[in-house]
C-alpha cells in the first residue's frame, strides 16, 4: 500500500499549523482518501477542538505508544466523514513522553490502516518537532508573511534538510492582499524568493476561520470561505492534481484595472509563482 | 510596485520591501554564520587585491550577503574611479617556456555612465 505520511510544521507558534492540519486532513478525506490526522503536540492538544471532537477522547497517542490500548481504541471517527479519523495528543503528559523510535513505529502502524497520515507538529525545534518529522515522507511548512515566521520557517527548512527529508513545501497562510497591495506586507513572491522552496498553497486571512473553529467545523466545508477553497486546492495539489493558484486579490480596483489596461507592470496573475 | 511609483519615477522602499531585504540578510547570517565583522574583513581583503590593479572608490564599496533564487550570494559592488584603466600583463617569470602563455593580455575597464 502506498501510504504517505505528511507532517505540518512551522517553527513559530500561532501561524496556523493546527488549522491547516484539520483542513488539509478534512479536504483529503472529502477527496475520498482514508485519512488520519495525528496531534503530536503532547500536553497542548488542540486539533481535537478544531475538528469538534474534543468530548470524544478516551485514549490518546501516548496510551497507544505505551501499549495501554490498541491503536483502534484511540482513533476517533470524524462526525461527518466516515474515512477521517483523529489520533489525539495526551493532555496530561509532556513532549518527552514519546521517543523518536516510538513515533516512527506509530507511523508504520498508521500506514497499514490509512492512505494518508497527516501529523500536526508542535511549535519549536525540540524533541516534539523531531518526533513529528521522524516518520514523515513529506513536510509542509506553514508560514505567515511576516519576518519572524519566515525566519523560523527557514530554520525549519535547514533542520528538515539535516534530517535527510525531502525539501518541504510551503503553505503561506493569512495573507492580507490589501496590505500586500499597499506594500505593507511581504508578498508571495518575496517569501518564495527568500525561502527558496516550492509553494503548495496561499491561504488568505479569513475571519470565517475563527467562526469555524468556534463551532468545531473545518472551514473547507464553508463554500463562502476563500480560505476554505485555498485549503481544498492545497489538498488537491497534495494528491497530484494541477490546480491553478487562487486569485489572492479581491476584485481589482478601478485604478488597478486602468493600469493593466494601459499595460503598466505585471498583474498578479503574471507574476511567476512556482508550486 | 504601485501606480504611484510609476508616476513619481522614484520611490521609497515600502515596509514589505524593507522586510524582504532584512530577511535576506538575516537568513544568510542565520544559515552560514557570516557576521558583519567577517564581512568587513572580507571587504578589506578584497579591496586590497582589487586596488592593486584598479583605482576604486573605497567609500562606496558595498559588500552584501543575500539569499536569492535558492543560492546564498556574496555580492560586491565596487565602483571604479578613473575613466579608463589599462594595464598589460606578461606571463609570470616562473612559467616554463614550453607551456607558457606568449604575448600580452590587455585589460580595459571603462566606467559606466
Amino acid at each position: 500500500m502506498n501510504s504517505r505520511v505528511i507532517t505540518i510544521t512551522s517553527g513559530k507558534g500561532g501561524v496556523g499549523k493546527t488549522t491547516t492540519t484539520a483542513n488539509i486532513g478534512t479536504a483529503l478525506a472529502i477527496q475520498g482518501r482514508k485519512v488520519v490526522v495525528v496531534d503530536s503536540d503532547i500536553g497542548l492538544r488542540n486539533l481535537d477542538a478544531v475538528l469538534g471532537l474534543e468530548n470524544r477522547i478516551v485514549y490518546d497517542l501516548v496510551d497507544v505508544v505505551e501499549g495501554q490500548c490498541r491503536l483502534r481504541q484511540a482513533l476517533i471517527k470524524d462526525r461527518r466523514l466516515p474515512e477521517l479519523y483523529l489520533l489525539p495528543a495526551a493532555q496530561t503528559r509532556d513532549k518527552n513522553a514519546v521517543t523518536s523510535v516510538q513515533m516512527e513505529q506509530l507511523c508504520q502502524q498508521l500506514r497499514q490502516e490509512f492512505d494518508l497520515v497527516v501529523i500536526d507538529s508542535p511549535a519549536g525545534i525540540e524533541q516534539g518537532f523531531r518526533n513529528a518529522i521522524v516518520g514523515a515522507d513529506e513536510i509542509i511548512i506553514v508560514a505567515n508573511p511576516e519576518m519572524a515566521s519566515v525566519r523560523d520557517a527557514d530554520r525549519i527548512i535547514g533542520l528538515v534538510e539535516a534530517a535527510g527529508k525531502p525539501e518541504p513545501r510551503l503553505i503561506l497562510n493569512r495573507l492580507r492582499s490589501e496590505m500586500v497591495k499597499r506594500g505593507d506586507m511581504l508578498d508571495v513572491t518575496d517569501v518564495l524568493e527568500v525561502l527558496g522552496i516550492d509553494l503548495l498553497g496561499i491561504v488568505p486571512e479569513d475571519e470565517l476561520i475563527i467562526v469555524g473553529t468556534n463551532k468545531g467545523e473545518p472551514i473547507v466545508y464553508d463554500k463562502r470561505s476563500r480560505a476554505g477553497r485555498a485549503f481544498l486546492h492545497a489538498a488537491q495539489r497534495i494528491l497530484g492534481e494541477e490546480v491553478p493558484l487562487e486569485e489572492v486579490t479581491e476584485a481589482p480596483s478601478l485604478l488597478e484595472r486602468l493600469r493593466r489596461l494601459m499595460g503598466f507592470g505585471p498583474t498578479l496573475a503574471e507574476k511567476q509563482v512556482r508550486y | 510596485m504601485s501606480i504611484f511609483d510609476f508616476m513619481s519615477g522614484k520611490k521609497k522602499p515600502t515596509p514589505g520591501e524593507i522586510a524582504k531585504e532584512r530577511l535576506k540578510v538575516a537568513l544568510v547570517q542565520d544559515r552560514i554564520k557570516v557576521n558583519p565583522e567577517l564581512l568587513e574583513l572580507i571587504k578589506a581583503e578584497l579591496l586590497a587585491v582589487i586596488s592593486r590593479r584598479l583605482d576604486i572608490d573605497e567609500q562606496h564599496v558595498q559588500l552584501t550577503m543575500a539569499r536569492e533564487e535558492r543560492w546564498d550570494k556574496l555580492q560586491a559592488n565596487v565602483p571604479i574611479k578613473r575613466q579608463k584603466v589599462a594595464f598589460e600583463w606578461g606571463p609570470p617569470a616562473h612559467t616554463s617556456s614550453i607551456t607558457g602563455v606568449y604575448g600580452k593580455v590587455r585589460v580595459e575597464v571603462e566606467r559606466e555612465q
